[in-house]
């Protein structure tokens, strides 16, 4: 199974995957983690230590250092997710797909939107569970190209704004022929706005509500997971992971 | 268009775009009648030039233009020139603070939720009430500018008649040769609460491979809306741009128009690490970093905030509802420290 978390920056993307991805591999599944977002950090909310975020070299970026493009040579993406990815706490593999910080680490052509397509695309998920944590608003999610048989996660909490991206993210994605689109209502402080969002959505909805200890967590740079699994959220999050693979 | 070498439909774009930029500057210098006027001529000529060498050191992207490329430079030279000249006999102190005193350019970047939004729009509207004409653009797909300015959202882009086909440009679009970049903002600009004047990307399409032309709103307008940013030269226009969150906007040099980049860092740590990797993106420019929605967390290493805006849940109940801050909560100490931000800008205080 391939699951795709798109929404506004800020909306908690992040945070989900990371605890998502612990979850399904507290559950017994493999999991590989795709970090696609060109300020990769996903590294941070799987419980990976910060030095090793901040250092690790992700796929685009060790392709232009040997010379390659994106594309040139082609080299399998199984092979890269062995050469160039990182363990994260329980078994899980931790790749990220581009890193921008200057011009010379991004591909001219794609910044490092094609990596993330080729990866995306590419990973088999037969037997394993691919999460990518995508750049925040809708273009990765056009990039990564999920299709009929993914799941898309639509990361919202409750600004007009991150509503409406996500409301848009559940119609690009029917588009695309995605047919599990999932919204999550995330740092929800009432069923009130978690109806509203849901009306808004018209998909699927999960609840994740807001919770201090993440807070927390995120100001110091640690995984929610490791700070307080038995949170609210992390609790909720646990929820989630069973209710899609179920 | 110059013979004997092989330009692709890439250069000829380069190429046309060279061309629209000496129009601009002669539209500049024909109307320039005071020194303010040719103190930007001078700076639009830098700016142009400092996005040419950018041109120049992709040679992958454009094989064939370099010819032009160079004579363009030697024309940008030649109005810079100019305009020093026609100020030559100004005193060196008024030439300084006429300089400063410009309209500003102003690019916002940072990660996700940190806050580019809120800041932009107050800015804006701010800038607006001390009477000043102040243009904003969205240059982020996922709509926000115009919730936050006070505007309803729209799916719409550039408008039709800003824009026109070019095979050479990206995604197949490019603003209209019709007329000026500061005639398509008079003409086309939405008028946000204040006067503000706005416009944006509009809606993403869907996955389309390849090139060619696209008809997503977003599409059409990327290029047009860059270009249209970096081709207002007039002194007394504030321009101030919202940059889609992350590293890639600045990779592909949105803020091409700006002299100054507010960079928004929010408390939490992946913050500060995401405005550090955005650092060296834009270390040609000057800097202002503005910590947001913090309570009493010290600045975070590296990164000394020229401004604090307090964390308020009246803004978060602001956006929530999709209301303009200034509109929802104008009594906020949020408010009041971007309105100090706009006060340093106008009053030309250099950051630190």
């Amino acid at each position: 199974m391939k699951i795709a978390v798109c929404g506004k920056g800020g909306s908690g993307k992040s945070t989900i995957s990371g605890a998502l991805a612990r979850h399904l591999a507290r559950q017994g599944h493999k999991v590989v983690a795709l970090d696609c977002d060109p300020n990769p950090n996903l590294g941070i909310s799987l419980g990976v230590p910060r030095e090793s975020v901040e250092t690790m070299s992700p796929i685009l970026n060790a392709l232009l250092d040997a010379g390659h493009t994106h594309k040139d040579p082609k080299i399998e993406a199984e092979v890269l997710l062995s050469r160039y990815g990182v363990d994260a706490p329980e078994g899980i593999r931790l790749v990220a797909t581009g890193k921008i910080e200057r011009p010379s680490n991004a591909c001219l052509c794609c910044g490092s939107h094609n990596t993330t397509r080729q990866f995306f695309g590419e990973l088999p998920a037969d037997d394993r569970i691919v999460l990518a944590d995508l750049e925040a608003g809708l273009n990765d999610l056009i990039w990564a190209k999920p299709g009929p048989d993914d799941v898309v996660l639509a990361v919202t909490e409750g600004s007009a704004k991150s509503v409406e991206i996500a409301r848009r993210a559940c119609r690009l994605a029917e588009e695309l022929g995605v047919s599990r689109i999932i919204g999550i209502a995330n740092r929800t402080v009432s069923d009130v706005d978690a109806k509203r969002i849901g009306e808004e959505l018209g998909v699927e909805m999960f609840t994740v509500p807001e919770d201090r200890a993440v807070e927390d967590a995120d100001h110091l740079g640690v995984a929610a997971m490791d700070a307080d699994p038995s949170s609210p959220a992390m609790v909720a999050i646990g929820e989630l992971a069973a209710q899609i693979t179920r | 268009m110059g013979e004997g070498h092989d330009l692709t439909r890439r250069d000829e774009w380069a190429v046309q775009c060279m061309e629209r930029q000496l129009v601009v500057m002669e539209d500049l210098a024909a109307r320039a009648a005071d020194v303010p006027a040719w103190l930007a001529l001078e700076r639009q000529a830098n700016s142009y030039l400092r996005h040419l060498g950018t041109w120049l050191a992709k040679e992958r992207i454009f094989p064939g233009a370099r010819e032009e490329m160079k004579q363009h430079k030697s024309d940008l030279e030649g109005y810079a020139r100019r305009a020093r000249q026609e100020v030559a006999g100004v005193d060196p102190d008024v030439l300084e603070s006429s300089r400063a005193a410009l309209g500003l350019r102003l690019a916002v970047i940072g990660k996700g939720g940190a806050g580019k939004t809120v800041t932009s729009s107050t800015l804006a509207r701010v800038l607006a009430r001390h009477g000043r004409k102040v243009f904003a653009a969205d240059l982020d797909v996922n709509p926000g500018l115009a919730f936050s300015l006070g505007l309803p959202a729209t799916e719409a882009g550039m408008p039709e008649g800003a824009i026109e086909e070019h095979a050479g440009s990206i995604y197949g679009w490019q603003l209209t040769g019709d007329m000026t970049p500061i005639q398509v903002v008079e003409t086309f600009a939405s008028v946000a609460p204040d006067g503000v004047r706005f416009l944006g990307l509009g809606k993403i399409g869907p996955a389309s491979e390849g090139a060619g032309t696209d008809k997503s709103a977003a599409k059409q307008s990327v290029a047009a809306l860059v270009h249209l940013l970096m081709g207002i030269g007039e002194p007394d226009w504030d321009v101030i741009a919202d940059l889609e969150a992350g590293p890639t906007t600045p990779f592909e040099r949105y803020h091409a128009f700006s002299e100054d980049v507010v960079v928004v860092v929010g408390p939490a740590w992946r913050s500060a690490m995401t405005a550090r990797r955005l650092l060296p993106m834009v270390e040609d420019r000057r800097l202002t970093i503005v910590s947001n929605r913090f309570r009493d967390e010290p600045d975070h290493p590296g990164l000394p905030a020229r401004v604090r805006i307090p964390f308020d849940p009246r803004l978060a109940e602001a956006e929530r509802q999709g209301l303009a801050p200034l509109d929802a909560c104008p009594d906020s100490p949020a408010i009041a420290a971007i309105t100090r931000l706009a006060e340093m800008f106008m009053n030309q205080e250099v950051p630190v």
